[in-house]
């Protein structure tokens, strides 16, 4: 049983607990939040130690896309070595969805933490994210090394490496291994 | 000195002490209101956001100043100056410190309430000559309530009269000297707390510009100054409500246990100080209670607060009269 005017001094109390709680805002041009590990904003490239790109040309991402808003332009060398002209991304059309991410199977784009994407006019969500490098020539994936794996077979084991190395100078060679290699692992 | 010179230096001493009083309260009413919202406030233009004010203040002088197609011109233009008027009038008999006081008028109650009674006029007159229907609404509901209001709040401070005998404001607050008016006069304290925040047009109860249902009520169609002098007057109204809280039952300059003698000129600091915390407590009342309904405020002032003063003043009246035949010959 409550005493007449008793929600006023409640609501009083409930008020000053919150301004004696202190401001939580966090006053974001001059201060930010960290930014979840996992957080999905643009696609951009995802570099090796050595900063360079990993892109191969494949157009795995470009087929994956939902939105067919990423555009791969890739010249084939004579040799079979492939030449990016153009990766294009519109980041305007971009729901964020990762699936490029998900299908790369080389690692070599990821979703950006960079979220102030807000550009003054439309053509500047055209990115470009490569122009005129050439593609990464695919690598065939070592054996992975797995305890149980090297017990079963330890020379495939230690063979692996050198297949490796191998198939880095030789693309052509390194297909037609491609069932070997996956049988191993 | 000349006394005309000394008169005009008072009302312009009165005048800056509302203009300065307007840029505090918005600063501080922003700031309060932000802190107990769990926010901020202004923060971007000087150290905590100080001079956003300032900004403001230019921004309402600089900026166009259309008048709507159908306004009643004269009283367009007059009712800004109606509102204002008064409320700067009201100044005059504020007692700062037993001395500090620009007009020391012996019946400085009456007059306060007599100009303060004005101000519904002005209000009126912005809200029926805006031609809108919000205005007409927001005009009619604070003459509604500042009338219905007007009388409780008047019985409320009856008491300290009755007990002071005098209408003088420094007489009523020095006759504080031994205990301040709001312990011995609780009910009346908090009806004239609750009236008064009527009368200032403070949150639970300002239905005259309820933004929720009149956009910004009388004031809706002024823009510019005009409506920079609505606001600057509703904020001094917030002052002298204030003032007159502190003079009629917190002890106006006095501190317990200091001799108003040592105080010097720090007197009107402490009731500057003192009103500001009552200040402060009206605008921690706007920020937690939702705005009454219009009936809800009427039926309350006249169904409640009107008997409750009425009774309040009778037995008070009975106290002061009985009070020196039982104890014998206090005053």
């Amino acid at each position: 049983m409550s005493w007449f005017g008793s929600g006023i001094l409640t609501g009083l109390r409930i008020t000053m607990r919150n301004m004696l709680r202190g401001p939580i805002t966090v006053q974001y041009p001059h201060e930010r939040l960290e930014i979840p590990e996992r957080a999905r904003w643009a696609v951009e490239m995802k570099p090796d130690e050595d900063g360079n790109h990993k892109c191969t040309g494949c157009l795995a991402c470009e087929k994956a896309c939902p939105d067919f808003i990423i555009k791969i332009d890739v010249t084939t060398a004579e040799d079979r070595s492939k030449h990016i002209d153009h990766w294009h991304y519109e980041l305007g059309a971009c729901m964020m969805c990762g699936l490029c991410v998900e299908a790369c199977p080389f690692d070599a784009i990821r979703m950006g933490h960079d979220y102030e994407l807000a550009r003054t006019d439309v053509s500047e969500l055209q990115y470009d994210l490569l122009t005129d490098v050439a593609a990464v020539q695919p690598k065939r994936k070592a054996a992975v090394e797995r305890p149980g794996a090297e017990r079963q077979a330890p020379t495939d084991a230690s063979q692996a490496p050198t297949d490796a190395s191998r198939a880095a100078t030789d693309a052509l060679e390194a297909e037609t291994r491609s069932p070997e290699g996956s049988e191993q692992s | 000195m000349n006394i005309y010179l000394v008169a005009l230096l008072r009302i312009l001493a009165a005048l800056g002490l509302m203009l300065l009083n307007g840029v505090v309260l918005i600063y501080m009413l922003r700031k309060v209101l932000g802190y107990l919202h769990v926010r901020l406030g202004p923060m971007e233009l000087g150290p905590h956001g100080m001079f956003q004010t300032l900004a403001d203040v230019l921004k309402l002088l600089t900026k166009e100043d259309p008048t709507p197609t159908h306004v009643d011109r004269a009283l367009y233009f007059l009712a800004p100056g109606i509102v204002f008027v008064p409320s700067l009038m009201a100044y005059a008999a504020i007692p700062f410190t037993g001395t500090w006081v620009i007009a020391d008028l012996d019946l400085g109650l009456l007059y306060t309430f007599a100009i303060m009674s004005l101000l519904p006029l002005g209000l009126v007159a912005a809200g029926w000559s805006s031609a809108n229907k919000w205005s007409l609404i927001g005009g009619m509901r604070s003459v509604a309530q500042q009338v219905s209001y007007e009388v409780p709040l008047l019985m409320a401070a009856l008491s300290p009269v009755m007990i002071a005998g005098s209408l003088n404001l420094a007489d009523i607050a020095r006759a504080q000297s031994a205990v301040w008016f709001w312990l011995p006069c609780l009910p009346a304290f908090l009806l004239f707390m609750i009236a008064g925040l009527v009368e200032a047009n403070q949150t639970p109860f300002d239905m005259s510009e309820a933004e929720s249902e009149l956009v910004a009520g009388f004031a809706t169609e002024y823009a510019s100054m005009k409506f920079g002098l609505l606001f600057l007057s509703e904020f001094s109204n917030t002052f002298i409500f204030s003032s007159l809280l502190v003079t009629l039952f917190l002890g106006g300059w006095q501190v317990p246990f200091v001799p108003v003698d040592a105080m010097g000129g720090w007197a009107a600091v402490v009731f500057l100080i003192k009103v500001y915390l009552v200040i402060f407590v009206l605008m921690w009342i706007r920020g937690t209670l939702p705005r009454v309904r219009i009936d809800q405020l009427l039926a309350m002032g006249w169904k409640v607060l009107l008997p409750a003063s009425i009774v309040w003043v009778m037995l008070t009246g009975a106290a002061v009269k009985l009070w020196p035949m039982v104890f014998g010959g206090v005053r």
